[in-house]
């Protein structure tokens, strides 16, 4: 269905040409063509990456000057022009992505807004270079109906690009920090990192664009790039829906032919193109593509139990030793912290082997996830060390921990909703290592190679937890004991050396608990991670661990076997409120 | 004076998280509609004022309807868009009716400017302080020390949990936009006989705003204020030592310099990571 989709669309622009020499259809498909390459990128920033920008008409101007600069002033290729200008504004991208992205959500669409207004004024103002508010003429401008294959073209090659990327390593990166930057970041990734790289693509895209739109006119003026331009391009993209393929294509389409078929209402064009937002918003949340994309193919036939018997040890095994993972001890001394004067943790010190499996345990509100979140790098302390073999970690952020090998799940299981169970097993095996984004743009024979190891992994993993039967279905579809269970495989992935739980038994059935008991003891028997497993169910702390800490009020109380712990005064006295 | 549309940014962000991106069209609104009670109908300035304040506050209820309420506690930026939206479609419409010039608006205190050592100012530029010194203590005040300011907090922290308590959550954020808009109101007011009205005057405006709301940090009402008055003097100065070109640059650039190193703002309080 959608391949018949693609065909008629190719065999529309193929055929405009051939029953039309009238230069006016062919402006308006050229037109579409550009918008289609800028909106194909800023589905990287938005559709895939999250981020909403109102400033990309700067990224445009910036590829249209570079071009027309290089070509009138310089003398260069045309080829050459949209080259530099391609590299220009990923190149301003990333420094505009570097500051901007230090905040997401409503300052980064804000401070975008204010970009495209500043690079607008400085195209006015920097009259010796820019031309002022008359802008730049006599660029050489091919006949239309030869350049119309450039475009046509040209906006085919981002589509593809696009596809490209998100079937790579860092078209999931960019859903996984949409999803949750909180779960990515656990698995090595910075989030900002990421983003930074989205919003870099995304100007590259606008200004290869830029540069291709000033040989349409032979003239480049401010003009053309006004919040407004932001504005359009921001609406073809969701107008068309965000986040798929094809989306950019009939959105640019759209939003092209639209205004030229309402010409006689051009006073209304902002209330035409408001309205379209509000509707688009209101009623295409997906947009026109979303809408008519048809629905998966329902539930796998039967959920298979998962393979008990299977050898879950070996999920851990074949870590990248380097030699020391035997003797390195996570070690956490005389940690400190408190949230608005109440102490959540108060001189605790506990140190973890690198093997067995140690349970934090205490009555609610006692600092648990507090002290799961300090060794993970989600609080910092406000004193004391956390060593991880030796080096301080306390402080660092997340992902730099997770680097180190400390992998975690959360309490409220963290899935990547938008990817497939398989991608996100796929997100964790990656970790930060992503490769080029361009080798992945470009879909290069090593990226692709390293594509189906990357999966034949996950399937591994997915099939030793019992999930192979959903790996190709969305994580949001996943049962919550299944998301549990997703969420460790993805830890796993990492091959940790430690690997925090945080609650996994909340919410499971006992039969469920009495699996997750299985896999623990086999994973920490069988050479696996050392884990620190917070958890309630004392049935399951009682059978798997080798040591517990006890703690309230944010102190150890007691810390050791767990007979000795089981019988000890003060943790009676923590529980039952009696005094022994 | 860009501490007072800044403030607007506070009210509804204190409230509910979210904020009218187009709080700029608002000002503009207000402006445009000032202009039409007390130029075109010629009504006296006090009754157009109030009209106008209630026409704004109108208005204000309308966004929050249409824009802000479906899109509430959708994880997604759809409120930041259809915002955007209905500032373009305000802008339009403020178009079609008041046409596309500037015009001037009249007013008793821009007759004649005050020479203070060779700098000429009018009674006016005086007002907006110390009316945004005004606004910003009422402001603290009705957050700080009455019941139903500290129940607009709650659900900001925590709508689930204020529902639960028996706040009317909807009726809550929609006094907010009501007030925000208000403000924004009394902002176009009080610009108008400086700025002279025009219907594209919104955008510049509400982004110079959420400028200072950055710098001053979004979640400080006395941060926003001062910021707002320090931004204004650096423009200034910028404007007369350098050139009017350079004035959108710096202030710019000092928002970049603040995101990078305090993102939350000059007097904002640093928000906690929730995991």
């Amino acid at each position: 269905m959608a391949r018949i989709g693609w065909v008629l669309l190719a065999a529309a622009a193929a055929a405009v040409p051939v029953f039309t020499a009238n230069t006016y259809y062919l402006y308006v498909v050229v037109s579409a063509g550009l918008l289609t390459v800028v909106t194909a990128g800023l589905n990287v920033l938005v559709g895939f990456s999250g981020q909403t920008s109102l400033g990309h008409a700067g990224f445009y101007a910036i590829g249209a000057y570079t071009a027309a600069l290089l070509t009138v002033r310089a003398g260069w290729s045309p080829w050459l022009a949209v080259l530099a200008a391609i590299l220009v504004s990923a190149l301003v991208g990333a420094g505009v992505a570097g500051a901007a992205l230090r905040v997401s959500g409503p300052y980064l669409a804000m401070v975008t807004i204010a970009f495209g207004i500043i690079v607008e004024s400085i195209l006015v103002e920097w009259v010796s270079v820019t031309g002022g508010p008359g802008g730049i003429f006599n660029i050489p401008k091919p006949p239309l109906s030869r350049y119309y294959w450039v475009v046509v073209g040209a906006a085919a090659l981002a589509l593809w690009l696009v596809g490209n990327l998100r079937r790579s390593a860092w078209g999931r990166a960019f859903l996984a920090v949409r999803g949750s930057d909180v779960a990515a970041e656990s698995l090595g990734l910075s989030a900002y990192y990421v983003r930074i790289m989205a919003f870099t693509v995304s100007a590259g895209f606008a200004g290869a664009a830029g540069g291709m739109f000033i040989f349409l006119n032979g003239y480049v003026s401010p003009d053309s790039f006004t919040l407004q331009t932001s504005i359009l391009f921001l609406l073809a993209l969701l107008f068309g829906g965000e986040g798929t393929v094809a989306g950019p294509a009939i959105g640019s389409l759209i939003l092209a032919i639209l205004p030229e078929l309402l010409t006689s209402l051009a006073d209304y064009r902002l209330i035409l193109y408001g309205g379209l937002l509000m509707c688009s918003i209101y009623w295409l949340p997906a947009g026109v593509v979303g809408a008519f994309r048809r629905k998966g193919s329902g539930e796998p036939a039967a959920e298979r139990p998962p393979t008990r018997d299977a050898p879950a040890a070996s999920l851990g095994l074949d870590r990248d030793g380097d030699g020391d993972g035997k003797t390195m001890l996570l070690q956490v001394e005389g940690v400190s912290l408190s949230f608005g004067g109440v102490a959540a943790l108060a001189d605790v010190s506990v140190t973890i082997p690198a093997h067995g499996i140690h349970a934090v345990i205490g009555p609610n509100g006692a600092g648990k996830t507090t002290l799961l979140n300090a060794l993970s790098g989600y609080y910092a302390p406000d004193a004391g060390a956390i060593r991880l073999g030796g080096q301080e970690i306390a402080g660092r952020p997340p992902y730099a921990i997770a680097r180190r090998g400390v992998a975690r799940t959360f309490q409220t299981a963290q899935v990547f909703g938008e990817l497939s169970v398989l991608e996100n097993v796929a997100v964790g095996i990656a970790g930060p290592r992503l490769g080029g984004v361009v080798p992945a743009l470009l879909g290069l024979p090593s990226t692709r190679r390293k594509e189906v190891e990357t999966r034949r992994s996950a399937l591994a993993l997915l099939e030793l937890a019992g999930l192979s039967d959903w790996a190709d279905r969305p994580a949001d579809a996943l049962p919550a004991g299944f998301r549990r269970r997703l969420e460790i495989v993805r830890a796993l992935a990492r091959r940790p050396r430690f690997l925090l739980l945080d609650e996994p038994a909340a919410g499971l059935s006992p039969t469920e608990v009495k699996d997750l008991d299985a896999h623990l003891t086999a994973l920490a028997r069988g050479g696996g991670p050392a884990i620190v497993l917070v958890e309630h169910h004392m049935d399951l702390v009682m059978a798997v661990s080798d040591q517990i800490s006890v703690l309230d009020y944010g102190r150890v109380i007691a810390s050791g076997a767990p007979e000795a712990v089981r019988s000890h005064p003060a943790v009676i006295e923590a529980y039952l409120g009696v005094a022994a | 004076m860009y501490g007072l549309v800044a403030l607007g940014y506070h009210i509804t962000w204190a409230t509910s998280r979210t904020m009218n991106f187009s709080q700029g069209h608002t000002v503009m609104a207000g402006a445009v509609v000032a202009y039409g009670f007390f130029v075109g109908l010629g009504w006296p300035l006090l009754p157009a004022c109030v009209a106008t304040l209630l026409c704004l506050a109108a208005f204000g209820a309308a966004i929050e309807r249409l824009a802000v309420r479906p899109f509430f506690r959708a994880a997604s930026p759809a409120w930041l868009l259809s915002t955007i939206a209905c500032g373009i479609i305000t802008e339009n419409v403020a178009m079609l009716f008041f046409g596309k010039d500037a015009r001037a608006f009249p007013s008793p205190l821009t007759q004649r400017p005050i020479l203070v050592g060779g700098a000429g100012f009018y009674l006016q530029e005086l007002l907006i302080p110390v009316v945004g010194f005004l606004l910003m203590g009422g402001v603290q005040l009705f957050y700080h020390r009455t019941a139903y300011g500290k129940q607009l907090k709650a659900v900001a922290w925590n709508p689930e949990a204020a529902g639960l308590m028996g706040i009317h959550i909807p009726r809550a954020v929609m006094s907010a936009y009501v007030l925000s808009a208000l403000l924004a109101g009394v902002a176009g007011i009080l610009l108008a006989p400086i700025l002279n009205v025009a219907a594209t005057m919104g955008t510049i405006i509400g982004l110079k705003a959420f400028a200072v709301a950055i710098i001053g940090g979004l979640t400080s009402a006395p941060g926003i204020v001062v910021a707002g008055l320090g931004y204004g003097l650096v423009e200034s100065f910028v404007a007369g030592y350098i050139s009017t070109g350079a004035r959108e640059i710096v202030g710019f650039a000092l928002v970049i310099l603040v995101l990078i190193v305090r993102p939350w703002g000059l007097l904002g309080s640093r928000p906690t990571r929730r995991v």
